[in-house]
C-alpha cells in the first residue's frame, strides 16, 4: 500500500508551520525576500524554489460583500502516481517508490532540467547559483517514512517497546505533516485517505467543492486535496486532464525496436531496386554502344 | 573522383575573427563553470531550457541532416550523380554534432556527469535516447569520415581493418541500441538477425558497389531517423505547455521530416554560399536535383502538419491567437514560400531563387525548432525568458569554432573532390590563383 497525504484546504489558516518545518528537516538555507513583494501580499517567498520545497500560497479574492478575502492553498510536489518527471529522466534520477514518495538520487543526476519542462505541476527546482547544482524538490520525507531517523534511545537508555512504538508513527510522519497544527494535512494510506475525504463532503456538501484534486489528475497523485474555493481560483492546474504524463510519451518509446528493423528492411527494399535500375541503365546504355 | 585538401592560407582576418569570439565564449564559460548557470543566464525555474536547447542543440542536430540525408540519397536511392556532395555534408554533421556536444557540456548543470547515461539506463526517457542515438551516431559520422584521414596519413591497412570490421560494427550498434530502448531479449535477437542478414546479403545479392559501406551508410541513416525524430518525442510529456498546434502525438515525425528538408536545404546553402563567396558558378544541374528533393521534402512537412492540425481540430487556433501567428509564420515562410518557389523548374536551376529557397528552409527550420522550445510554449507565472548577452555570446562562440573547425578540416584533409572544389568555386581548385598571389 502506498501512503499519500490528503489537504483539506478548508482548515487552513497559513500559519506556515509546515512550510517552517519543511526547512527545518531539510535543511534549507533561508531565502532573501521583499514581505509584500510577492502576489497576494503576505505570501513569502514567491515561489518554489530550491530553498523552499513547501509553499503556502495566499490568494487574494473578493467576498460576497466585495471585501478582501483570503483562500490558502499549498505548493509542493504532488508524488504523482505515475510521474512525469520519472519518465523524463534520463538517469533514472527520479523514482516513483512503492511506498508512495517520487525521490531524486542525486548521486545520478546531471542536470538536464528536462524533469522541471516535463512536471505538469512545475514543481522540480534547479541550484541557478551553484557550480555544482542539482534538482531540488518535496521528497514527501522519503528518509522519515523509511524509518531513517528513528529514535531508539532517549539519553542512551533504550525505548521501551511501548515508547518504541509511539515513537515510530510519529517518526515516520512527515516533518510538514507533524507541524500542521489545524488537521489540514493528513498522512495516510491512499485509499483510506480517499474514504475519509468523501465522508467529510457527503458531511458537509455545501461546504466543499465537489472535487477530490489529484484524485485522477494526471492519472491520481499521491497528495490530493479538498477545497471549499474552486481549484482553478486556487492556481491550481484544472486542464491537466485524467491521463498519466508518461502515457502520452510511451506508444513513441515502444515503437523504437519496430521502427529500427522496419528501416532497415525498407532501406535494403530500396537499395536493391535502385541497383537494379542502375544495373538496367548501364546494360542498355552498353547495348546502345554496340548497335 | 579524387578527393583532396583545399590549398590555401590557414590565418586569415576572417579567422583570426573567430579566434576572438571564442575567446569570449570561453570567457564567459569560465564565469559559468565557477558561479552556476545563474550567473551567466536568463533560465528559471519557470524558463528551464532557453536559447542553448532550443538553438544549439535541436537547431544544431536538424542543420546536421545534411549527412544522413545526403549519405541515403547518394548510397542508398542511387542518386550517385551526388557524390561530391557527400563528404563536405558528412563533415558538417559531424562539426554538428560537436557544436551539440559543446553546447551541452556548457548547459549540463554538472557536465562532468555527461557519461551517466553510458552505465545509469533508462529506456522509457526520450532524453535517454537522445543521448545514446548523438553517441552512436557520432561513432558511424567519425567512421564515415575516417577514410579521408586514412587517406591523407596513407594507411592503407587502417583502411583495410576498416572496411573489414565496419560492417559488423553497423549491425551490433543497431542491437545494441534496441536493447537498451526497449530491454527486451527478443527484439534485440530480431534486430540483430534481421541486419546481420543485410550484411551478409547486401554486398552479395545487391551487387555491391566497391568502397560504399553499405551496412555502415544504413546504421547512420537508422540512428539519424531515431535522433531527429526523438528530440520531437521530448516534448511529447509537454500537453500542457506547448500549444496544441506544435504538440501532436506525431510530433517525432514532423521533427523527422523537417530534418530531412533541413538536410538538404542546408547543403544547398552551403554550396551555393561558398560558389557565391569565389565568385563562380557551381554545377548547377546538380543543385537544381537537390532543389527538387528539398521541394518534395517541403511539400511533404507542409502537408503533414496542416493535415494533422486540422485533424486535431486546432486550425482555428491558428489565425486568433499570438501563438497562431507564430505558427503561420513557422509553415508559411518556413515551408509553404520555399515550397512554392522550388516547385517552379525555372526557379530551381536559378542559382539566386534556389539560394533564397534554400535560406528559407534553413530558417524556416530554425524558427521551428526555437517555436517549439520557447515561443509555442506557455510557462506557469509571469516570468518571461529573454536570452542573456552571456547566452548568446557561448553561442556565437561555438558557432565560429564550427565555422574556423570546417574550414581548417577541409584545408588538412580531403574533403572536396577536385570536381566539387570546382563545383563548389573552391580555392583548391582555383590553387593557381592562390598560388600566384
Ligand atoms: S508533481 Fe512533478 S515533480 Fe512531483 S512527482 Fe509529479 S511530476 Fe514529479
Ligand atoms: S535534471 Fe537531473 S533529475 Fe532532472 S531529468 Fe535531468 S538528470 Fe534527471
Amino acid at each position: 500500500m502506498s501512503k499519500a497525504c490528503l489537504v483539506d484546504l478548508t482548515k487552513c489558516i497559513a500559519c506556515r508551520a509546515c512550510q517552517v518545518a519543511c526547512k527545518e528537516w531539510n535543511e534549507l538555507e533561508a531565502e532573501h525576500t521583499e514581505f509584500f513583494g510577492a502576489p497576494g501580499g503576505y505570501q513569502n517567498p514567491p515561489a518554489l524554489s530550491s530553498r523552499t520545497f513547501t509553499l503556502i500560497r495566499f490568494v487574494e479574492m473578493t467576498d460576497n460583500h466585495g471585501k478582501l478575502k483570503w483562500a490558502f492553498a499549498r505548493s509542493g510536489c504532488m508524488h504523482c502516481q505515475d510521474p512525469a518527471c520519472a519518465s523524463a529522466c534520463p538517469v533514472g534520477a527520479l523514482r516513483k517508490t512503492d511506498e508512495g514518495p517520487v525521490v531524486y538520487d542525486d548521486t545520478k543526476c546531471f542536470g538536464c532540467r528536462y524533469c522541471m519542462m516535463a512536471c505538469p505541476f512545475d514543481v522540480p527546482t534547479f541550484q541557478w547559483d551553484s557550480p555544482i547544482p542539482l534538482i531540488r524538490k518535496c521528497t514527501f520525507c522519503a528518509d522519515r517514512q523509511r524509518g531513517d531517523v528513528a529514535i531508539t534511545s532517549v539519553n542512551d537508555r533504550p525505548l521501551s517497546e511501548e515508547s518504541l512504538a509511539r515513537h515510530r508513527d510519529s517518526d515516520r510522519t512527515p516533518a510538514c505533516v507533524k507541524a500542521c497544527s489545524t488537521g489540514t494535512l493528513k498522512f495516510g494510506e491512499r485509499g483510506e485517505l480517499l474514504a475519509e475525504a468523501r465522508n467529510r463532503m457527503a458531511a458537509e456538501p455545501d461546504k466543499y467543492i465537489d472535487h477530490i484534486y489529484g484524485e485522477q489528475e494526471v492519472g491520481g497523485t499521491s497528495w490530493m486535496y479538498i477545497s471549499n474555493v474552486p481549484f482553478d481560483q486556487l492556481g491550481f492546474p484544472t486542464t491537466l486532464g485524467k491521463r498519466s504524463y508518461p502515457s502520452y510519451i510511451s506508444p513513441a518509446m515502444k515503437a523504437i525496436p519496430a521502427v529500427v528493423t522496419g528501416l532497415g528492411l525498407l532501406l535494403s527494399g530500396v537499395y536493391w531496386v535502385a541497383n537494379r535500375k542502375a544495373k538496367a541503365a548501364k546494360s542498355a546504355q552498353k547495348e546502345s554502344e554496340q548497335t | 573522383m579524387r578527393h583532396e585538401p583545399l590549398r590555401a592560407r590557414f590565418v586569415t582576418p576572417g579567422s583570426v575573427v573567430l579566434v576572438l569570439l571564442m575567446v569570449a565564449g570561453v570567457v564567459v564559460a569560465i564565469v559559468r563553470y565557477a558561479r552556476g548557470l545563474g550567473a551567466v543566464t536568463n533560465l528559471s525555474d519557470t524558463y528551464p531550457w532557453g536559447l542553448w536547447i532550443a538553438f544549439d542543440d535541436l537547431c544544431g542536430v536538424a542543420l546536421a541532416a545534411g549527412a544522413f540525408t545526403m549519405a541515403a540519397l547518394v548510397y542508398i536511392f542511387g542518386g550517385e550523380k551526388y557524390h561530391a556532395f557527400v563528404r563536405p555534408a558528412v563533415l558538417t554533421g559531424f562539426l554538428g554534432y560537436v557544436f551539440v556536444a559543446i553546447a551541452l557540456l556548457v548547459d549540463l548543470g554538472q557536465p562532468w556527469r555527461i557519461w551517466h547515461p553510458i552505465v545509469m539506463w533508462h529506456k522509457d526517457s526520450a532524453m535517454f535516447q537522445v543521448s545514446w542515438c548523438v553517441m552512436l551516431y557520432m561513432a558511424v559520422v567519425a567512421l564515415q569520415f575516417a577514410p579521408a584521414v586514412f587517406e591523407r596519413l596513407g594507411w592503407r591497412q587502417l583502411h583495410e581493418l576498416w572496411r573489414a570490421l565496419v560492417p559488423a560494427f553497423s549491425v551490433v550498434a543497431l542491437s545494441f541500441f534496441t536493447f537498451i530502448m526497449s530491454h527486451s531479449a527478443i527484439w534485440t535477437v530480431v534486430v540483430f538477425g534481421v541486419f546481420a542478414v543485410l550484411a551478409l546479403a547486401v554486398p552479395r545479392l545487391f551487387a555491391s558497389r566497391a568502397g560504399v559501406p553499405i551496412m555502415l551508410i544504413m546504421a547512420g541513416v537508422i540512428l539519424s531517423t531515431m535522433h531527429q525524430s526523438s528530440l520531437g518525442s521530448l516534448f511529447l510529456l509537454m500537453p500542457n505547455k506547448l500549444h496544441h498546434l506544435w504538440w501532436t502525438p506525431i510530433l517525432p515525425i514532423n521533427f523527422f521530416l523537417s530534418a530531412v528538408a533541413a538536410g538538404f536545404a542546408i547543403v544547398i546553402f552551403e554550396a551555393t554560399l561558398s560558389a557565391k563567396s569565389f565568385g563562380r558558378s557551381p554545377e548547377s544541374e546538380l543543385l537544381a536535383g537537390l532543389g527538387r528533393a528539398l521541394c518534395y521534402a517541403l511539400w511533404i512537412c507542409l502537408v503533414v502538419r496542416l493535415a494533422d492540425v486540422m485533424i486535431r481540430g486546432q486550425l482555428a487556433a491558428a489565425f486568433s491567437s499570438g501563438k497562431g501567428l507564430i505558427f503561420l509564420i513557422d509553415v508559411v515562410v518556413g515551408l509553404m514560400v520555399p515550397a512554392l518557389i522550388l516547385s517552379s523548374a525555372r526557379a530551381r536551376e536559378s542559382m539566386t531563387s534556389l539560394f533564397t529557397a534554400a535560406t528559407l528552409a534553413v530558417v524556416g527550420l530554425v524558427f521551428n525548432r526555437l517555436s517549439v522550445a520557447l515561443l509555442g510554449m506557455t510557462m506557469p507565472g509571469k516570468v518571461g525568458y529573454f536570452p542573456s548577452i552571456g547566452e548568446f555570446i557561448i553561442t556565437i562562440a561555438i558557432v565560429s569554432a564550427l565555422v574556423l573547425l570546417f574550414t581548417l578540416s577541409a584545408k588538412i584533409f580531403p574533403v572536396f573532390t577536385r570536381e566539387e572544389q570546382e563545383a563548389f568555386g573552391l580555392p583548391g581548385a582555383a590553387s593557381q590563383a592562390a598560388g600566384n598571389r
